[in-house]
């Protein structure tokens, strides 16, 4: 389209500035803000034994919710992928809804549940056992706002990957494991890849859910995000923003991965699937 | 296929009870992780070499204070009885912390920024009725005024509470559902026409106070931070040991002591329930009355909170000036039973006024 | 689930009622336990709580005036970002498929920062950034605590969504018919909204469900950015950790009740927009 040269360059301006205003603006203003008082404050700021504290924490539960989530998503997107009955988009429903409910009623939940006055809290008071408050709840909250992630990768892969190569493998006399491992698996890898940056991304930077289960014992039930808070209602803006830049170079790797997973698995699906249909990929979801 | 359909089954069952299983193992092998009390070292029963532990809940402003009076009274146990005391704290605002710890965050220590805080924990049968007759005078540890933060040499030449109710003024005040702070802040207005609740001068006064409002903060450091970073407002309603504190950062303001405030009382309390379940009665309590020493009141009155003790207060009275007018307390509105209900009740004098607001507002 | 009826092309056996390959059942058996404990058992305690007020308790607690603002905020600013997102989203999407221009993969990439930005960071620096002594403060664009600041956290955090729902529909339109269009004598103008929007309608009406879901539900930079100021400001789940520090927990699951029912609705168009999608495409 030639003709449209003036609107090429519009269009591609609009897009160049809105994203410089929503997106840039912002990034560039962390990196600012930490560094405003020289590096030297910067690592002094994150070398606080609360903020490595944090970092662990972070680090810990987002592991959790990888795990976690390696062992749902795949048994998730495998069951709904080769299953079809009637209600079956309601267990979607169910499965999408922990992206869709706010935060803090995910928090909520939990202490609904596991609260002292909660369902199970005099239960758990009698066992001994703290969930909330401590570090089960986050876990658990961690878990529960990345739930769709991987399974929702996984189910769209194998939704486009179709069932013939499986009945082929099946039909030559290959074992339900031999065809899992050989055919389903590498069929799914790069979904897999895909699914466990995008919770990672998520686990990292959960704080609504969690500031409600969480207590805010620094050092000891205070992850990333909620310790960013802390150190900013503390005047400390900038150990605010340096313990941000961790979270924001994570952000950044993250994006970079995907892109890495994208670029590869387009490859290798060129080769193999000569037309891609329309609605390949999975829309809403946000990959590309 | 008979077979195969048992075979399915156990493994769904099979499956289900490890999950389970596994939840169960995963949450008591975290708890047991983290640190709680030395349950082995007691029951090893070596005195010579025990560790205890104690949870400080506290809301957010003294947390510089007890970065002082928590090793000094480490120190002190340890001249004592030879025990280390091992310290978790958490930081927040009064009402979220009392939130917490209703909902099962296991304090052995609360302070909170104000009476009812700690009245709803007792509410919760965590905390024994008589919490504030058994501790040092009735329970309160520090003290605080509500003061005016203001622009650089007062443009709006503010004074008094009945400026802030001006027309044109813009107000930073937290918001009274969440913050005990704010709760203060609308006492000292009302108190500085009346106590009594029916008052209708006093409730115009408070109303327009809430017209002039730009920001209803989550807490009262937000609402510091709001208007000293980010520049909204003519005036904020702070704490006077929040301003002090936020001066010392090299905040740029200027601090008007109105003519008459209010003397805000804040909270401590060994959490009964807490304190008897993890064996921590006797650290808990000496805490508490190590707040009411010289050595710890000294190190409040550095972090901007007003001491209660005579000496000390003597000591610091350039620092913490008394207000030209008067200085009035809860007390005088008839104590917090009363006075919780009429103001900030379901039906209380601050639902009304966020009723009025809202509907000049639409 | 098990009682279901399973229909699937992978076992052809005699038996009418088709029984599932044990590794199937096992992936349903991860799946029900997990999705149970996790998503239907929490998300019942807040049904239930919310019950204990009766219906009549529910319906006066969320029409309460600052409660209704507050819903109304939400449902509002969600809607208004989606929609500046759905417009913006598709121009975005549509320059990274068909122009090639310098920084283009950076471009492409920066789009899904926001997803992965801690909202409580993204909060605390837009927050600063439009205010009157923030960098874009100073330009005039003061945002910050005024249900514009609402607008632009709900559009930040959402923003990612019509971009890579629009963005491989649009690279899978073929160009043979845009161009056959235009050689028909259609202007560029009638090209895109008779040829190319259509294809694109499902993808970004999908997209726009999942921001005005993302948006409605975020608590950590609207907390911030808002100031919290009923009847103006106040956002439902802002109101919803209000009612929760009040020890006002029906209150508080009454509001999230009502939340729950907007993302289920939610979620279910989405599901049947994707299934229009395919339908379409077949």
């Amino acid at each position: 389209m030639r003709r449209s040269l003036p609107i090429r360059g519009l269009l591609i301006s609009v897009t160049v500035a809105w994203l410089l205003l929503v997106l840039a603006l912002p990034f560039a203003y962390v990196f600012s803000q930490a560094f405003a008082g020289g590096f030297a404050v910067f690592r002094d700021a994150l070398a606080q034994p609360e903020a490595l504290a944090a970092v662990r924490l972070s680090a810990i539960a987002t592991t959790v919710a990888l795990v976690a989530n390696l062992v749902f998503g795949v048994a998730a997107g495998w069951a709904l992928a080769r299953t079809r009955f009637p209600g079956r988009s309601l267990v979607l429903v169910l499965l999408d809804l922990p992206i869709a409910v706010s935060p803090v009623v995910a928090g909520l939940m939990f202490v609904l549940l596991f609260g002292r006055q909660g369902w199970f809290g005099p239960w758990l008071e009698a066992v001994g056992v703290k969930v909330v408050f401590a570090l089960p709840g986050i876990l658990i909250a961690t878990t529960f706002v990345t739930l769709p992630f991987i399974a929702r990768e996984v189910l769209t892969v194998l939704e486009e990957t179709g069932t013939a190569e499986e009945e082929a493998a099946l039909t030559l006399g290959a074992s339900r494991t031999q065809m899992f491992v050989h055919i389903v698996l590498p069929a799914i890898r790069w979904a897999l890849f895909y699914g466990v940056v995008l919770t990672a991304a998520r686990a990292l930077g959960e704080f609504g859910a969690v500031s409600v289960v969480s207590g805010n014992i620094a050092g000891q039930t205070q992850t990333l995000p909620l310790h960013i808070e802390a150190a900013y209602i503390d005047y400390d803006v900038i150990g605010a923003f340096a313990s941000a830049v961790p979270l924001t170079v994570m952000a950044a790797l993250t994006i970079l991965a995907q892109k890495v997973v994208a670029a590869l698995s387009s490859r290798e699906r060129g080769a193999r699937v000569a037309e891609v249909s329309p609605t390949e990929g999975a829309p809403g979801w946000t990959s590309v | 296929m008979k077979r195969n359909d048992r075979q399915t089954r156990t493994i769904v069952l099979a499956l289900a009870a490890l999950m389970m299983l596994a939840l169960g193992l995963l949450a008591s092998g975290c708890s047991a992780s983290t640190p709680k009390t030395s349950a082995s070292a007691e029951a090893g029963g070596a005195p010579a070499k025990k560790t205890r532990q104690l949870t400080l809940v506290a809301y957010s402003i003294p947390k510089k204070a007890y970065s002082k009076i928590i090793p000094a009274f480490q120190a002190y146990w340890k001249r004592k009885t030879g025990e280390d005391v091992k310290f978790t704290e958490s930081y927040g605002g009064s009402g979220a912390q009392a939130r917490a710890v209703i909902d099962g965050l296991d304090a052995d220590v609360v302070q909170l920024a104000m009476e009812p805080d700690v009245g709803k924990i007792a509410g919760a049968g965590l905390v024994a009725e008589d919490w504030q007759a058994r501790a040092p005078q009735n329970g309160v540890p520090t003290t605080s005024l509500i003061v005016f933060g203001v622009r650089r040499s007062n443009p709006k030449k503010i004074a008094d509470w009945a400026d802030i109710s001006k027309p044109g003024i813009g107000v930073i005040t937290p918001d009274p559902k969440s913050s005990g702070g704010a709760q203060w802040n609308l006492l000292g207005s009302w108190g500085s026409v009346s106590f009594d609740g029916k008052d209708a001068q006093a409730y115009a006064q408070v109303e327009k106070l809430y017209s002039n409002a730009l920001v209803l903060d989550k807490s009262a450091r937000d609402a510091s931070n709001t208007f000293l970073k980010k520049g909204i407002g003519d005036v904020a309603l702070l704490w006077e040991s929040d301003a002090l504190i936020a001066k010392d950062e090299g905040g740029e303001f200027d601090i008007v002591y109105p003519k008459s405030t209010i003397l805000a009382e804040t909270a401590v309390s060994v959490v009964d329930k807490v304190v008897d379940k993890n064996g921590t009665r006797d650290v808990a309590e000496a805490f508490v009355q190590y707040l009411f020493t010289p050595e710890a009141q000294e190190e409040f009155a550095k972090a901007g909170l007003r001491p209660v003790l005579p000496e000390v207060e003597a000591k610091y009275a350039d620092k913490y000036p008394k207000p030209s007018g008067k200085l009035f307390t809860v007390a005088d509105f008839g104590g917090w039973k009363t006075t919780g209900e009429r103001f900030f009740g379901d039906t209380g004098i601050y639902s009304r006024i966020q009723a009025d607001v809202a509907a000049k507002k639409k | 689930m098990a009682e279901a009826e399973l229909t699937t092309t992978l076992t052809g056996g005699r038996a009418r009622r088709w029984r599932p390959p044990p590794d199937v059942a096992l992936a349903w058996g991860i799946t029900v336990a997990v999705l149970g404990l996790l998503v239907v058992l929490p998300l019942s305690a807040v049904v239930l709580t919310a019950r204990h007020a009766g219906l009549g308790g529910i319906l006066r607690s969320v029409s309460s005036p600052i409660a209704l603002a507050a819903l109304g905020l939400s449902f509002g600013g969600a809607l208004v970002s989606a929609a500046l997102n759905a417009v913006m989203g598709t121009v975005v999407a549509w320059t990274l498929v068909r122009y090639e221009f310098p920084g283009r993969a950076l471009v492409n990439a920066v789009v899904d920062l926001p997803f992965a930005l801690p909202t409580a960071v993204a909060g605390i620096t837009l927050s600063e950034l439009f205010s009157p002594r923030g960098w874009a403060g100073t330009l005039g664009l003061r945002f910050s605590y005024t249900p514009l600041g609402v607008l632009l956290a709900m559009t930040f955090v959402s923003l990612p969504f019509v971009v890579r729902a629009v963005q491989p529909v649009l690279e899978g339109v073929e160009r043979e018919v845009e161009e056959a269009a235009a050689s028909l004598g259609a202007t560029p103008w009638q090209t895109f909204t008779r040829v190319v929007l259509p294809s694109l309608r499902p993808a970004v009406l999908t997209g726009l469900a999942l921001s005005f879901a993302r948006a409605i539900g975020e608590y950590g930079s609207v907390v911030i950015i808002s100031g919290n100021i009923p009847m103006r400001t106040l956002t439902a789940p802002v109101l919803i950790f209000e009612r929760l520090e009040q020890y006002d927990t029906v209150g508080a699951t009454a509001v999230a009740t009502v939340m729950l029912v907007v993302s289920v609705a939610t979620l279910l168009a989405v599901g049947l927009l994707q299934r229009w999608g395919r339908h379409d495409a077949a």
